[in-house]
């Protein structure tokens, strides 16, 4: 089936081919006319000019017109072209019966009638020469038939015919002798023409005719069959190659035997002639035809050849440069093998080398070898050489702390790599030199042997810089990934910082990695807490990278304007400043779990590859676990690839990290880092003459560029958060609210005020030295005080810890109020955050604590007045129910709540106390939020039942009779629902934001009232807005709309007007 | 202040030279005196006192202001608005402001101009007074002119010797402005 069709197409081919060309070649007698002409084809024996002249004497006698004659003969010649052409020298041969007539009239015809008495020398002479032309031509006429391949292997059946013999030869070489000295020895023969030249056109023609379509019959073949078996093996193209390269030698050969007939001829005329000068003509005109006939195949290549001869060119290059082919690997396994050079004993690709040289020699001697293929060559090598750089190190960071090379590199150049290069660099540079250049030299040999060296050391050198700035390319567009896997990936740095050279690359890098960080990092799918690990990161690579911090500088401008709208950054950051010594303990424990786990997994590994790297010995590709191995291990690389591979590299950075703990305690770490802070005196660092690691700052660095010291990770992230006072302003605040909490030491914050200070100075952080200041005396006050009131006799124990103002105060109260201790921080106002006081009742008892307090305090600072912040304090609070004893830790509110539930006459045991939260509302005058938040607390501590809507009793006992047990359910059903309603607990200062805001609305109003009646009688909303923004210290938070819907409101009190686009304010 | 803590974060101490503190303290002045003004400005918002107000002008340069006085009552300037213009020194608080009455006004201390004399405007100005300050002292000047040092000589005779006269000189020199249009 296949077969049929092939030849079906194969023949419409031809004919389409035929009726095109008009493939008739081969006329014998020359034409008269200059050599310019010589190309067209569809003329008859000897072209117009010639011919004419010919009929014209031998048909004369005959009558017969040559009009009428001419066309018939033509259109005979077409269907019987082989037999057709020689009909005058060589009546013999069998002719059609249509055309033998004619034939026969000419043959019998006296030779050339002088057609004029004075031609009479001339006519013979050019007969003579149109005999010996005939002679000649017919002995080097190319064979017609064109219908299989092995018939170019012989001879055209006319010349074979003729005997070998003296004879013939004789005959041949004298008629050459006519030709070539035709000047001398037929002087008057005027019709001369270039034999060579007739067989370079013959040539041309019959190439044309049979052998490009034979040609695209063969390339086609194969092509159906590829597409038809669906199948685009090497194979199939190694076939193409190969038919081609045959019938291109089998025509090659018939064309050069006319030619060495030819020159035979030209050696025997000088021979004859005695004349020398000949020789190098010949010689010449014999170059001349070669390059031609060359220049001819290269020429008619087709699209398909030379597509096949890539791929076949492809695969065995790569094996060669041991490249696994895309097709090869794709099939059996997920993960193609790393590419890896072979080795010295690699049987396959020893074979592979000896077929290429093979192929390429063939190619070459057909003449496929020109330009075409080599630029080709040089496509595929540079393809390679990316593939090559792609495959072997994508995704390769870590440095390998064994050297790549088991036996000692034989690179010449290897003085031209530093000492001091990454694997990665010196093992790409071997590759470059001992396989990329030698192929390269190999084939470039065999292309161009007139070229004594085609591969100089300068190319060498040439090819590594390339395969390294292609290897930059990589890791540039890996740096992301790089820095998500920080710090295993130094190895990767070294490869940039030896390849990032010049300040286009750099720029390069910069861009691509801005881009890669949009994508990636700046976006809504992206905690703020990972950005700023990555950041970190970041800042740690570009550091590791580049000392100057210029890239980084680079870099850094999105980031930090995508931080700025990151509105929990800065407090994430100071947490994780604040990071509790416990906490960085078990960070530092879970990194360091995470790397032992990281280096089992990686000897895990390298155990069982062991085995398969001593005999890959030249060459190691560094570390990459499972990757680089060339036996084919699959399972092992399925297990192992998942964690270290480079293709689970996570995208996000979420997956990078998920042993981070969610807080950033990485900073705490860089904290206690002294490397961080160290820097030297810069005028120090630049008189250090001996200082041999000194580089000049970067080309790209700005005018104001200063060098960094030293990695600085703390003081870049602070200041990319945006203005320091935001940052101490929010520092403040997180202090205040861990300085309120748990009573401590609080050494970590003092180091981190330590730290602040010396980058921000003592003044801007003199609040937080006030804040603890006062937490320090107000336990040295705490304790005066309680001396003094034991001294007068009470005996009061100290457990708990209220604040004090003009802070605030604390209680810690149980059932007995005889036993309270009490205890207040007391807070300098001016120092601290904004904090609301939050009016409700406390129980008496400790009211009454309070009071004492306040005396003790007042007689011991005579002239100040404490007021209480009852909201902020904790308690410990210890009930006794019926049948167990509950201790728990809460704030004041909860405890003023729960003691609101306290049997007024506790002998009575009947009922448990029952309690709405519109009673406790009126008895606590406490907001009701904060009084459902505090009832859900008890409520879900067990302490109290929810009955039904607000009403909570005391669940005295923890009895399992179903009543409780539904009690339980509601309560827990209660908890559940106040979850919605934002337990006010979580948020106590959600109420005083709202008195804080009615308190701005007004100060805004002021102000606009103010800009309305100073700067400017009327301005628009925009020119409001700009203007509030910049005459407000502490800025302006409202959005354009919340500024106009303010206006609204003020227009709907009659305050402002509004004329068109501008507003003014009410004339009264 | 945040030059020179800049510095030292990249240089070591003894590296900072006295020109340097000098140029810092220097570059610095402009902006304390921006931020003294915005600080000013909220405490003119949050306690501000009756018959006058202030506020930078419309073209957002915190360094000129547009004030308003009203006249008060039991003065011939009672019912009266009066606009002055304010033009602080790069080096505020620690010279005075250039205070004028864009509003023309008839009144012994101040001339046609509009300029004022004043002595806390002059050499009596300290760094304590503010612009309320000022403000509230050109209010009761209004009510109590110092006749010991008149610019307007005029002014200053009939204050004592015919008020009617004087408050309807007032009343002629005075024209409200609109000032934006």
């Amino acid at each position: 089936m296949a077969t049929a069709v092939a030849s079906q197409w194969k023949n419409r081919r031809r004919r389409v081919f035929e009726s095109v060309f008009q493939t008739d070649i081969s006329q014998p007698t020359p034409y008269s006319t200059p050599a310019a002409t010589f190309l067209g084809q569809n003329q008859p024996f000897g072209g117009p000019a010639a011919s004419n002249d010919h009929h014209y004497h031998h048909t004369r006698g005959t009558a017969a017109s040559s009009a009428a004659f001419f066309p018939l003969q033509q259109k005979q010649h077409h269907p019987h072209p082989e037999h057709g052409l020689f009909h005058e020298t060589e009546p013999s041969v069998a002719h059609s019966p249509t055309t033998s007539s004619q034939s026969t009239i000419l043959a019998e015809s006296p030779p050339a009638q002088p057609r004029f008495p004075s031609l009479v020398n001339t006519a013979d002479d050019q007969i003579a020469y149109d005999r010996a032309w005939h002679v000649v031509t017919a002995r080097i006429a190319l064979p017609a038939s064109a219908t299989a391949d092995d018939s170019f292997g012989t001879l055209a059946p006319e010349s074979q015919q003729t005997p070998r013999g003296s004879v013939a030869d004789a005959d041949f070489y004298e008629a050459m002798n006519c030709l070539v000295n035709a000047k001398t020895v037929l002087p008057r023969a005027t019709h001369t023409e270039d034999i060579v030249s007739w067989h370079a056109q013959q040539v041309r023609a019959h190439f044309a005719q049979h052998v490009i379509p034979l040609w695209a019959v063969c390339v086609n073949d194969q092509a159906v069959a590829m597409w038809v078996n669906r199948d685009n093996g090497y194979e199939r193209h190694m076939a193409i190659v190969m038919t081609s390269i045959r019938t291109l030698e089998a025509a090659l050969r018939l064309y050069f035997y006319g030619l060495e007939l030819l020159m035979r001829g030209f050696r025997r005329a000088e021979e004859t002639s005695g004349s020398d000068k000949g020789t190098a003509d010949a010689e010449l005109v014999a170059v001349r035809f070669r390059r031609d006939i060359h220049a001819l195949v290269s020429i008619s290549a087709s699209e398909e050849l030379m597509r096949s001869v890539r791929f076949v060119m492809m695969r065995l290059v790569g094996t060669v440069l041991g490249i696994p082919s895309v097709d090869a690997s794709n099939a059996d396994t997920s993960q193609p093998d790393r590419p890896s050079p072979p080795t010295e004993d690699d049987v396959k690709a020893a074979a592979a080398r000896q077929r290429l040289h093979q192929l390429v020699e063939q190619l070459h001697n057909v003449g496929l070898a020109g330009e075409r293929f080599q630029v080709m060559f040089a496509e595929i090598m540079d393809q390679m050489m990316c593939d090559f750089v792609r495959g072997a190190y994508a995704g390769v960071w870590t440095a390998s702390d064994r050297p790549i090379f088991s036996t000692t590199p034989n690179t010449i150049s290897r003085s031209a790599i530093s000492s001091s290069s990454s694997p990665c660099i010196i093992s790409l540079a071997d590759w470059v030199e001992n396989h990329f250049s030698r192929l390269s030299y190999e084939v470039l040999s065999r292309t161009s042997p007139s070229m004594s060296s085609p591969v100089t050391l300068a190319n060498v050198k040439t090819y590594q810089a390339l395969a390294l700035s292609r290897l930059a390319v990589l890791r540039i567009a890996e740096l992301f990934d790089i820095v998500l896997a920080w710090p295993s990936s130094r190895g990767a740095l070294d490869d940039l910082r030896a390849t990032i050279t010049t300040s286009a690359r750099r720029l390069q890098l910069t861009t691509s990695f801005s881009r890669a960080l949009q994508t990636r990092l700046l976006h809504p799918g992206c905690s703020t807490l990972e950005i700023l690990q990555t950041y970190i990161a970041i800042i740690r690579t570009l550091h590791a990278l580049d000392h100057s911090k210029v890239l980084l500088g680079h870099v850094e401008p999105n980031l930090r304007l995508y931080l700025c709208q990151r509105e929990d950054a800065i407090r994430i950051v100071v947490i994780g400043l604040l990071a509790s010594p416990e906490e960085v303990r078990a960070a530092r424990k879970a990194t360091e779990v995470a790397k032992r786990q990281e280096k089992s997994q990686r000897e895990g590994v390298k155990e069982p590859s062991r085995r398969t790297r001593a005999d890959r010995a030249p060459f190691m590709t560094p570390v990459m676990p499972g990757g680089s191995s060339r036996t084919p291990n699959t399972r092992r690389r399925k297990e192992n690839t998942p964690e270290s591979g480079p293709k689970s590299r996570p995208a996000t950075p979420t997956s990078a990290r998920p042993q981070v703990p969610t807080k950033l305690v990485e900073l705490a770490l860089l904290l206690n880092d002294p490397a961080q802070t160290r820097r030297a005196a810069p005028d120090e660092e630049d008189l250090d003459w001996n200082d041999m690691n000194w580089v000049p700052d970067p080309v790209d660095a700005g005018a104001n560029y200063k060098r960094p010291k030293s990695e600085d990770v703390i003081g870049t992230l602070i200041s990319a958060l945006g203005s320091e006072d935001v940052f101490i302003n929010e520092f403040t605040s997180i202090i205040a609210e861990r300085l309120l909490g748990e009573p401590g030491r609080f050494d970590q914050e003092l180091r981190v005020l330590d730290l602040l200070k010396r980058r921000f100075g003592e003044a801007a952080l003199q609040n937080c030295d006030v804040m603890i200041k006062d937490v320090q005396d107000s336990r040295r006050l705490d304790a005066a005080i309680r001396r003094t009131r034991q001294q007068d006799g009470a005996e009061q124990r100290a457990l708990s810890t209220p604040a004090g103002p003009p802070g605030r105060p604390r209680e810690n109260e149980s059932t007995s109020s005889a036993e309270t201790q009490y205890h207040a921080r007391i807070l300098s106002r001016l120092f601290w955050p904004a904090l609301e006081r939050e009016h409700f009742l406390l129980p008496r008892p400790i009211v009454e604590q309070q009071k004492e307090y306040e005396q003790d305090y007042e007689s011991l600072k005579s002239g100040r007045k404490l007021t209480w912040l009852n909201q902020l304090g904790q308690t410990r609070v210890e009930l006794e129910l019926r049948d167990r004893t509950v201790t728990v830790d809460c704030t004041t509110v909860e405890a003023t709540v729960i003691y609101a539930f306290q049997d007024p006459d506790s002998s009575s045991d009947s009922d448990a106390v029952r309690r709405s939260a519109d009673e406790l509302y009126n008895e606590l005058q406490m907001d009701e939020d904060l009084i459902a938040a505090a009832l859900s607390f008890w409520a879900s501590k067990g302490v109290l039942r929810r009955l039904q809507h607000g009403v909570y009793a005391v669940a005295e006992t923890l009895t399992t009779d179903p009543t409780s047990a539904a009690d339980q359910a509601g309560a827990s059903a209660s908890a559940e629902e106040s979850e919605p309603q934002q337990d006010p607990l979580r948020k106590p200062t959600k109420p005083a934001v709202d008195a804080k805001e009615q308190e701005r609305r007004a100060i805004y109003w002021q102000y606009i009232r103010s800009m309305l009646t100073n700067s400017s009688a009327s301005m628009t909303l925009g020119q409001m807005a700009m203007m509030m923004k910049m005459m407000i210290a502490d800025g302006f938070p409202w959005s354009n709309e919340e500024l106009q819907e303010f206006l609204s409101e003020k227009i709907a009190e009659g305050q402002l007007e509004v004329t068109g686009v501008k507003y003014r304010l009410v004339k009264k | 202040m945040s030059y020179s803590m800049e510095d030292t974060q990249n240089s070591a101490p003894e590296s900072i030279n006295a020109s340097k503190l000098g140029a810092a303290r220097k570059g610095n002045d402009g902006q304390n005196a921006a931020k003294r003004l915005q600080t000013e400005l909220m405490q003119l918002m949050t306690s501000p006192a009756p018959g006058v107000s202030a506020f930078p002008s419309a073209d957002g340069n915190l360094l000129s202001w547009k004030a308003t006085i009203e006249g008060p009552d039991d003065t011939p300037y009672a019912g009266l608005t009066f606009k002055l213009s304010f033009e602080f020194p790069a080096n505020y608080p620690y010279a005075p402001p250039t205070v004028l009455f864009i509003t023309p006004i008839y009144h012994p201390n101040f001339d046609f101009s509009g300029r004022i004399c004043l002595d806390i405007l002059k050499d009596k100005w300290t760094a304590a007074y503010n612009i309320q300050t000022v403000l509230l002292s050109l209010q009761s000047l209004l009510g109590e002119p110092n006749n010991a040092s008149p610019l307007n000589g005029e002014a200053a005779e009939l204050w004592d010797k015919d008020p009617a006269l004087f408050k309807t000189k007032v009343m002629d020199r005075h024209k409200d402005i609109e000032d934006d249009e």
